[in-house]
């Protein structure tokens, strides 16, 4: 059955996924509340650069959030300055990487759901006394928040699938940054691996299941409340 | 309460009014297209336009050369539109309490006003999708109310409800009028609820106004009236005093050709032409002429033209040289087997006709 080191592995990856949503989930309201009610010519660049990892090869990603966050570079000294510690190759790299390659499909959800929400609901709101951000906060959000809770188990279940931008930024530290993916990897290339490598791709498929279940069942328990 | 001066040119069309008005109750009137909700939304601050200067009981809300814009939300000047635009993810009550100090209102002998003159009070723990049509528009319309505004805008509030329920929420807008007394600036393209809810009133016209003064003033004048009958469906008439019987309470007007309309009595010389009018739900068809009725108006017509429109039929009844119509349900053309070409008789009460001038 699975073995200690193996659970170490799948918790990681929740442990990780979960702190990507974590990370991303307030960014990626503003940014789809944004990109749904922001009406100027420079939107679709930030929409562009927005979705951007979700066409760019993972390693190259990777290799610029490396080339950002890396321990010789300005920001990742920087960091080291600050707080006596190191970013890449670690535990917190590794939701940094499943954060913004999980990004885009957060953001795009809650795009389309806010822009799903009847602009007059919020016209109305505003001539009953509420600015702008009790607006957003009364009308707008919890009128999307469907579309928040599966654009956040969408980037979940990509969080926990997340392989590229993860080997490059965050490398293959066991117990620290060695996530399902990483070790499915690690295992088929040892001797005899391949029979933990399976049990961890069954993990795999059954955590994304999960999850998106969850997300379908959210969006109907949405619908009919 | 209301001074606007603007100029706003769409591509299509363009806006460039001037309108000042004492209220309390300024009715905005207008075929669909004319500008009236493009007004309405540059009073409430949910549309800028290029240039002009709108000043609000007293209050400068936007100056344009001259910098000043004030957010929709500090106007105080609660929207009420068509589509009810509740807030589906809230109860009644939640509704009711959106605005800023609504919650505490609602619970105070004036908010408990409020919901007595609207009926809503039993309605307060409901959820919004099990309430019809016209009690939500109620629930809109107490929603406005309890954010304390010091003036109601209203955008067609009656115009997505059938003929029953409207004149329902018309009658509860003329008790907002007059036992609340918040002012109020409402657009409609129903002459009946300018005569009913308007002290003062302004025609527009491919975003000009037109015309501006009493509703009965406005109405009279042809061109107005014109407008009238091409956007509403109720009767109006300017028809000449052909008799007076005091003793019967009536007087006659002429509808042509020799037929007599009995009018509630009226000092108009005889020979001097008069408006009035009548709303089309006020006009019953019979196939033929009954006896013994207290109805003064028996007159004999013929169908010239039948329109569902929605859940009524409105059917065009040629009496004389004069054109009425009346609103029945399908139910009942069905019955009379109604077409075009048909004769029937139509009936019509003496105090259903109301004298406009």
């Amino acid at each position: 059955m699975t073995s200690d080191a193996e659970w170490a592995v799948i918790l990681l990856s929740i442990r990780v996924a979960a702190g990507a949503v974590a990370l991303s989930l307030v960014p990626g309201i503003a940014a789809g509340w944004l990109l749904a009610r922001w009406d100027h010519p420079l939107r679709a660049l930030v929409q562009g650069l927005v979705m951007l990892p979700l066409v760019l090869p993972p390693v190259v990603t990777g290799y610029l959030l490396l080339f950002v966050l890396g321990r010789s570079r300005p920001f990742g000294q920087a960091w080291h300055a600050w707080t006596g510690g190191h970013i890449a190759y670690t535990t917190t790299a590794c939701v940094i990487a499943a954060a913004v390659v999980g990004f885009p499909l957060l953001v795009e959800a809650i795009r389309l759901s806010m822009l799903g929400v009847d602009r007059r609901l919020e016209q109305i709101s505003r001539s009953l006394g509420r600015g702008p951000l009790d607006t957003f906060f009364r009308v707008t959000l919890p009128l999307s928040l469907p579309g928040v809770a599966s654009g956040a188990v969408l980037a979940f279940a990509r969080a926990l699938g997340e392989f590229g931008a993860t080997i490059v930024l965050a490398g293959n530290v066991a117990g620290e940054t060695r996530t399902i993916p990483v070790a499915v990897y690690t295992l088929l290339n040892v001797r005899d691996g391949e029979a933990a490598a399976m049990r961890l791709v069954a993990v795999s498929v059954a955590l994304a299941l999960a999850a998106l279940l969850a997300s379908f069942w959210l969006s109907a328990r949405k619908r009919s409340a | 309460m209301l001074e606007v001066t603007l100029a706003h040119h769409f591509s299509d069309f363009s806006l460039e009014l001037e309108l000042a008005s004492r209220g309390p109750a300024l009715g905005i009137f207008g075929a669909s297209g004319s500008g009236k909700t493009t007004l309405l939304h540059a009073i409430a601050g949910l549309f800028r336009p290029e240039q002009g200067r709108i000043a609000v009981a007293e209050r400068v809300v936007f100056a344009r050369p001259g910098g000043v814009w004030v957010p929709p939300e500090r106007r105080r000047l609660a929207l009420v539109t068509q589509d009810p635009l509740l807030f589906p993810h809230r109860s009644v009550r939640g509704n009711l309490a959106f605005a800023p100090g609504a919650g505490e209102r609602l619970d105070a002998p004036a908010g408990r006003r409020i919901l007595e003159v609207l009926r809503i009070a039993p309605l307060l723990e409901r959820r919004i999708d099990n309430l019809s049509g016209g009690e939500r528009q109620r629930v809109a319309i107490g929603r406005a109310l309890l954010a304390d505004p010091s003036l109601l805008l209203l955008d067609e509030p009656t115009s997505a409800l059938d003929a029953e329920l409207s004149r329902d929420v018309l009658g509860l807008l003329m008790q907002v009028k007059q036992t609340l007394q918040v002012p109020m600036i409402f657009v409609t393209h129903r002459a009946s609820e300018l005569l009913a809810l308007a002290d003062d009133c302004a025609v527009l016209e491919a975003g000009r106004v037109v015309a501006q003064g009493l509703p009965v003033e406005v109405l009279k004048r042809p061109r107005a009236l014109g407008l009238a009958s091409l956007v509403g469906v109720d009767n109006l008439l300017r028809v000449p005093v052909v008799g007076h019987d005091e003793s019967g309470g009536v007087t006659l007007l002429g509808l042509g050709s020799g037929v007599t309309l009995a009018a509630p009595l009226c000092g108009a010389a005889i020979g001097s032409p008069v408006e009035v009018g009548f709303y089309a739900d006020e006009v019953l068809i019979c196939l033929e002429k009954p006896a013994g009725i207290s109805a003064r108006n028996a007159l004999a017509c013929d169908v010239v033209a039948i329109d569902r429109v929605g859940h009524e039929v409105l059917v065009g009844l040629q009496i004389g040289e004069t054109r009425i119509r009346a609103r029945i349900t399908p139910a009942a053309a069905r019955e009379l087997a109604l077409e075009t070409g048909r004769r029937v008789v139509a009936l019509v009460k003496t105090s259903a006709i109301h004298r406009l001038d």
